[in-house]
């Protein structure tokens, strides 16, 4: 323990400015690193009982829920919500400064909406992507839009934005949503100043390209390979870091034998150029829509007695995957959930065993189910405990292959399914401490439901995170005790973050149930299916006189 | 008589248009996050076990719900599918929980692929070449049968021959100076008492940038903006049958 905490100090010292974040909350992942961990401490174990809410906003349209990260900059939150709401709001007193409500479509028509994740802020500018699938830039201190351009027809390609963009120097990084349509992914910047696109990258190499191989015939071209998440950043090797989604159709691989590079990768990218660097690929030839597309969390740690540069990856399959983030060598993985039947193991070198693919034109048990052994919602890395915290969930599903042509923008999963109880245990969802190298488990925290929200931790040595019954909680990061409760009336589906302004911290949260996977939780808890939706953003300090 | 046969037509014909409606609501309604396993619930509403009137069906399943992500199936399945899809639903308003295991569709045996292009064959190549979506298509600039985006003009009718062109200059693009020095192609889009909103057509996909009028110092009416650099993607043969597919297009022909 004293070793670690040495090892812990140092690390901090040398990275501290970096990798934590301070009185602002910058990125989406809090730094670029994506630690979603803070260096305030005002709140801490001692005095976490005695929080209180202070303020709270309405976005006032409740449709898909409240998934976003509040972004923080200079005592201003910047927020978005669902159909493409973006507020600035003073830190402070919850007052609104300006907002900015982008004009859709009426008709949106493809699955992945209408929520958002939320904004980048940088240059000046904040910076979104849209339902109908458009970047805009607004100017920071007024909320005019500056410019906006569109990525593609979400018309021809079924995909469109609701991740967060990602500022590298003097570029917007974009994703774009599309894994479950028949869509050839990829990754796009445009320069901050203009819009122009500087750079895409294909997620799905092209003919002439090096991995076009790994596609049969012409199944590149909706393969799929969405970038639906915000990447990472890692400014001393000038590398970009972005998980890449499934395979398309999502269950049905006959027409697409081969590995199907680079779905259900870490693609690691030069920023100014958009070339590859380097990649590793976690789940060769997908046949269970598991991507890899979650946060890619940048820590340094030892291996073996050695300091390395790491990459941890969450994917949907349940399995963490920890790289070296200089090269994408194989460090170690380790599962999330228990019940997990797709893959018996995965061995040292990070080749799955004994795959167990669902046959085609039957129906089979798989597990997890298409929600994931953990959703999207994002871990975080405390560099004083050094663990990692993140959620896992217990469930399975019946999934019925079938063959499935493509139809270029439209759905294309292959199969439908149903969500089913696991084998082992009851269904429900978990929130574990874990070592990032080894997946050492420290201690677990038991939830009825799934736990859909991001989790935030502190230099006061806590957790903090919400469910889906609407309760937002505090845990104490080193054992697990549950120190403070807060019912805010609707679940919990977006992202935590702390901040501080005038010497004062303060903790906010988005509150309001919905998505897609708030829509299939009734079939295994019926219940859920009268869950209220909301969206407000709660924000909770310690009371004057405690501080 | 007339009408117990017409009752009897009717009644008889309902499982058929069941059996195909749960065909067609298995592979478009059920998949990934949207209604579910016969209904059952997902992203979208359960409709398992809920009494929804035929005309409502209809309507929704043809048009879309406006503002939601329920599209509107009319260019996308035969009237005659949305029909057995109506049909289908509105047998399950009756049904319990839980409902029946999927039924696995044999291999081969799915719902015809709804097609994308409808034109004749000869159209067929330069409407791939339009929208292709591996290169900047002309669809990045210019909407054609309700799809791509409507930046630069309609391509109603005789504009073909300039495709190809390289001496041409296009009459709607301007150069744009702005106070900070900075000059660009650009196609006008609006403007008001306060703002000139312009495409910049430095480079494809355009950028739409709004600018405060002070911000703009003049936009001259000509340019050394050609649409050739923005087709050269595209081989002379190609731009042929992208030639042919938009006289289709603007004259059925």
């Amino acid at each position: 323990m004293r070793r670690c905490a040495f090892a812990c100090l140092l690390v901090c010292s040398v990275f501290a400015a970096d990798n934590t974040t301070h009185a602002d909350w910058p990125h989406y992942g809090g730094q670029r690193s994506a630690w979603r961990y803070s260096a305030l401490d005002q709140i801490n174990r001692s005095n976490v009982g005695r929080l209180q809410a202070v303020w709270a906003f309405q976005t006032g349209k409740v449709d898909g829920g409240f998934n976003a990260t509040p972004l923080v900059v200079d005592g201003v939150m910047y927020v978005a919500s669902s159909w493409n709401r973006i507020f600035a709001i003073n830190a402070e007193t919850g007052k609104e400064i300006w907002h900015y409500f982008y004009q859709n479509p009426r008709e949106i028509g493809i699955i992945y909406s209408p929520w958002t994740r939320g904004v980048a802020v940088g240059a000046g500018r904040v910076f979104t992507g849209t339902l109908d699938n458009y970047v805009v830039a607004l100017d920071q201190k007024t909320g005019r839009e500056l410019w906006r351009v569109n990525v593609e027809d979400m018309r021809q390609c079924g995909c469109n934005i609701t991740g967060a963009p990602l500022i590298v120097k003097d570029k917007v990084v974009v994703g774009v949503t599309g894994g479950d349509s028949a869509h050839r992914g990829y990754l796009t910047a445009f320069d901050v100043n203009t819009g122009r696109r500087v750079w895409r990258f294909w997620t799905i190499p092209g003919p002439g390209e090096k991995g076009h191989e790994t596609w049969a015939g012409d199944s590149w071209k909706y393969g799929g390979g969405a970038t639906w998440m915000t990447g990472s950043y890692d400014p001393e090797l000038n590398l970009l870091y972005w998980g890449v989604g499934n395979a398309a159709a999502d269950f049905y691989g006959e027409a697409r034998k081969g590995t199907n590079l680079y779905t259900d990768s870490i693609i690691a990218l030069d920023p100014d150029t958009g070339k590859l660097k380097w990649y590793y690929q976690e789940i060769p030839h997908d046949v269970w829509d598991f991507d890899a597309a979650f946060e890619c969390v940048l820590l340094d740690a030892p291996v073996n007695g050695v300091e390395r540069k790491l990459l941890l990856n969450v994917n949907k399959g349940g399995y963490t995957f920890v790289v070296d983030r200089t090269n994408g060598e194989f460090i170690s993985a380790w599962p999330v959930a228990e019940n997990i039947n797709w893959i018996q193991g995965v061995d040292t070198k990070g080749n799955l065993v004994g795959r167990n693919e669902p046959p085609v034109g039957k129906t089979s048990l798989m597990c997890p189910s298409i929600g994931g052994g953990r959703q999207w919602n994002h871990g975080s890395y405390s560099p004083r405990t050094g663990w990692f915290y993140t959620t896992g969930i217990e469930w399975c599903q019946a999934v019925t292959v079938s063959p499935e042509d493509p139809k270029p923008g439209m759905n294309f999963f292959g199969a439908v399914f149903q969500l089913k109880p696991p084998l082992h245990g009851s269904a429900g969802g978990h929130l574990d401490a874990y070592d990032p190298v080894t997946g050492k488990k420290f201690w677990s925290y038991p939830s009825k439901y799934p736990l859909l929200a991001s989790q935030l931790s502190t230099a006061g040595d806590l957790v903090f995170t919400g469910d889906p019954e609407g309760n937002f909680f505090a845990l104490d990061a080193r054992t697990g005790q549950k120190l403070w409760n807060f019912p805010t009336g609707s679940g919990h589906r977006g992202s935590p973050i702390t901040y501080s302004v005038n010497g004062r911290q303060y903790v906010a949260t988005p509150s309001g149930w919905g998505s897609a996977l708030a829509g299939l939780m009734p079939q295994l808890w019926p219940e859920t299916e009268s869950f209220p939706p909301g969206s407000t953003l709660f924000v909770f300090a310690l009371p004057a006189e405690t501080r | 008589m007339i009408a117990v046969a017409l009752l009897l037509a009717q009644t008889a014909a309902a499982p058929a248009a069941v059996a195909r409606g749960e065909q067609i609501f298995a592979q478009n309604c059920s998949v990934g996050y949207c209604h579910g396993v016969a209904g059952a619930a997902g992203r979208g509403p359960r409709l398992r076990g809920r009494r929804f009137s035929k005309d409502y069906l209809y309507g929704v399943t043809r048009d879309g719900i406006p503002s939601s992500a329920m599209p509107a199936w009319k260019d996308r399945l035969q009237d005659e599918d949305i029909h057995a899809v109506v049909e289908y639903v509105a047998s399950l308003a009756t049904a319990t929980d839980p409902p029946p295991p999927a039924n696995p569709m044999p291999p081969g045996t799915g719902p015809a692929a709804v097609p994308n292009f409808m034109g004749p064959n000869a159209a067929a190549r330069g409407h791939e070449l339009f929208f292709d979506p591996a290169r900047e298509n002309c669809g990045v600039c210019h909407s054609v049968g309700g799809r791509g985006i409507a930046i630069g003009p309609g391509l109603a009718g005789g504009q073909e021959i300039m495709l190809s062109d390289k001496a041409t200059h296009s009459r709607h693009v301007v150069t744009a100076k702005l106070k900070n020095g900075e000059e660009f192609p650009a196609l006008p889009a609006e403007r008001d008492e306060n703002q000139v909103r312009l495409y910049d057509l430095t480079l494809a996909p355009p950028v739409l940038r709004t600018f405060a009028r002070s911000e703009v110092v003049s936009l001259v009416p000509t340019s050394t903006w050609r649409h050739s650099d923005f087709v050269k993607d595209y081989s002379r043969s190609e731009l042929d049958a992208i030639v042919v597919y938009l006289r289709w297009a603007a004259t059925g022909k």
